[in-house]
């Protein structure tokens, strides 16, 4: 265990996310709709102590009435269609989508006219942000997400400061 | 030319294609059954007229194609003689129509019907009830369907739902020339991606009697064994993660991000894409970058063997490996199990000892010490097989590496060509045919593919908790099996 622990404070001590650091948190929920398992891999290995989202408050969530944003892989196969329609209706609002690497973003060499495909993400869902990448490297994901974070932010207290502006609700009650 | 030279011509010649009368079918692959030949994979094709059913059948390195028309289009199954042909046969007849007399129930696979009934085992007695779990999963990993049978907590029963991830990638390659082909098979997944190209490659070159070069098959071993490495480094990482294990987990993580880097550093992919290609090898390696990779792999190794001794230490975990998942012997044999999970029940096997197109030499399959076929057993063989990968890369990349390419065999062309690698998941079976050098049909049998089976064999009378720690100790691609 001493060991174990030893190697991990060494990996993070050469931690190399240049991103800039962004204040608040995202729950992001993953759904596969259809990937190589390369955007899993690095979703995945953004966590890994090398690049340690967590620090950053991007939490990945087990489910999506957990979720801020969804983050979908994958160029959409018609069998993975209704699924994630489910598990964006769980979402509570407001929610974002994000697509992740270049098959959800539709951008992706493969991906042709298949029948088997829906895809891409924009024709199923309204999507917020593209990660393009095939696929896009942890520090890349970070980055979009922060960015992501940031904007989420400036939106919300934009829309806080309008509700809260002191004008009257009902016009006719001025007279 | 020497004995010697001869040799190695006969060892890559292609598979011998046996076209047979469709009444012959079966008593034919019985022949063989009996022979010992081992089935490799079952694939249907539109055919001119009538479809037509191939099964690739290997022993010791050659491999024969047995070949029939399917004029009525029922034959006869081949599900009695090979247990691993089911999934095969019910591929062929949800895609090409194909019906298998003896195969009863014949259960969709890519159709998804809304009725349970239609795809699981029924299963009777005192209060047994379904969990279904998926396609969507917990954490970040594909998309799949299981329907477990339990009582209480201990699974009966389990059913797959797979190919949610279905991109009909076999089909859109039809029509491609052969080189654009590969990106089809490469793409199907990512952490198999340089198997599945190195697969679609060797059966383009078969199939045109083309050999390989000493630096094309150095180059190819090369990223095989690269490929490995980073596979295992995260396999262990999920048994820990299995198990609740953080400390062993991120450690592992830490490692497998590292050999990405070394990838990134000499392909320009992290995970190797693009660095495959068919009769050639733009791979160039020189001689400072080989020592700094070798450097930098001795440092991975010592890692690895630091932490594996502090995993085999630390009983909080191995005391949740033994007998867990267990996947007898006859069980792997029977279902026609490939690679680690194969060699985890004692089935000293590895396609890496009879791959004549590929850089191996003389090289022999692990065997472990403790064969019992749990998820102990697939944890130690991959720490095994580690030390292997380690260091054959530390052969291969003693030197410079330049490009490769092929040279002519002299055979004449063949609209069939097949071949097999060894994946880290296991066996990966490629048959492309061609005409006039574009693909008429592509066929992948990876190694995920072949084992899938073989998890819900090992999930009966285990404990549903314990499902993610079984399900991690194969870790198989839902991608590669889907395609």
């Amino acid at each position: 265990m001493f060991v174990l622990l030893k190697g991990l404070r060494h990996a993070r001590r050469e931690i190399a996310l240049s991103v800039p650091a962004a204040r608040g948190s995202l729950a992001l929920r993953h759904v596969d709709a259809g990937s190589c398992n390369g955007c899993e891999h690095e979703l995945a290995a953004a966590a890994n102590p090398y690049y340690d989202l967590q620090r950053h408050g991007l939490n990945i969530v087990a489910s999506p009435r957990h979720a801020d944003v969804l983050l979908v892989t994958g160029p959409i196969t018609t069998r993975m269609v209704q699924p994630l329609l489910i598990a964006y209706e769980a979402m509570p609002e407001p929610r974002l989508t994000a697509a992740l690497g270049d098959c959800a973003v539709g951008c992706a060499a493969l991906v042709g006219e298949q029948a088997q495909l829906a895809g891409p993400l924009e024709r199923v869902l309204p999507v917020d942000l593209r990660i393009p990448g095939c696929p896009p490297n942890p520090e890349q994901i970070a980055a979009a997400l922060l960015d992501l974070m940031r904007e989420a932010k400036q939106r919300v207290r934009a829309d806080r400061s309008r509700s809260w502006s002191p004008q009257p609700r009902h016009p006719a009650a001025k007279a | 030319m020497s004995v010697h030279g001869r040799e190695i011509v006969r060892a890559l010649s292609p598979a011998r294609i046996l076209v047979v009368a469709p009444e012959r079918w079966r008593a034919e692959c019985e022949l063989h059954a009996q022979e010992g030949w081992r089935f490799c994979g079952l694939f249907a094709t539109s055919g001119a007229q009538q479809p037509r059913v191939s099964c690739v059948l290997a022993r010791g390195g050659r491999e024969h194609v047995l070949s029939t028309s399917v004029p009525t289009g029922i034959l006869d199954t081949l599900v009695d003689l090979f247990e691993a042909s089911a999934v095969d046969e019910r591929e062929a007849h949800d895609v090409y129509g194909v019906r298998f007399h003896g195969h009863e129930p014949l259960r969709p696979l890519l159709e998804h019907p809304s009725d349970p009934a239609a795809w699981t085992v029924p299963v009777q007695g005192h209060d047994p009830y379904q969990v279904a779990v998926g396609p969507i999963h917990a954490g970040v990993i594909e998309s799949g369907h299981f329907r477990f049978t339990v009582v209480g907590e201990r699974i009966l029963n389990l059913d797959l739902r797979l190919f949610y991830k279905h991109r009909g990638l076999q089909t859109a390659a039809e029509g491609r020339r052969l080189a654009d082909g590969l990106a089809y098979a490469a793409r199907a997944c990512a952490a198999c991606s340089v198997t599945n190209a190195v697969a679609y490659a060797q059966a383009c070159e078969s199939a045109l009697a083309l050999a390989p070069d000493r630096n094309l098959r150095r180059a190819r071993t090369l990223l095989l064994e690269l490929e490995r490495l980073y596979n295992h480094l995260n396999d262990i990482s999920a048994i820990c993660a299995g198990v609740g294990f953080a400390p062993g987990s991120m450690a592992f993580a830490a490692l497998k991000e590292r050999a990405q880097r070394l990838n990134q550093r000499l392909t320009g992919h992290r995970f190797l894409f693009g660095a495959v290609a068919v009769a050639s090898s733009e791979l160039r390696i020189g001689h400072v970058d080989a020592r700094a990779a070798r450097h930098e792999l001795r440092s991975i190794g010592d890692g690895t063997r630091s932490l594996w001794r502090e995993l085999r230490f630390a009983a909080s975990v191995q005391d949740r490996l033994g007998g867990v998942g267990c996947l007898t012997r006859d069980d792997a044999l029977r279902l026609g199990v490939v690679g680690p999970s194969a060699r985890a029940s004692g089935i000293e096997k590895d396609t890496r000892s009879e791959s004549p197109r590929l850089a191996y030499g003389e090289f022999a399959p692990v065997s472990v010490a403790r064969a019992s076929g749990d998820v102990a057993a697939r944890f130690d063989v991959r720490g095994l097989e580690l030390e292997q990968t380690l260091a054959l890369l530390d052969d291969l990349l003693d030197g410079n590496l330049t490009t490769g390419a092929v040279k002519s065999l002299g055979g004449a062309d063949c609209e069939l060509g097949v071949s097999r690698v060894e994946s880290p998941r296991g066996e990966t079976l490629c048959a492309v045919q061609h005409h006039g050098g574009s693909v008429v049909r592509l066929h992948l049998r990876t190694g995920s593919y072949a084992n899938w089976p073989a998890v819900a064999c090992a999930a009966r009378e285990n404990l549903l908790p314990d499902f993610p720690l079984i399900n991690k100790s194969f870790e198989l691609c839902y991608a590669c099996a889907d395609r």
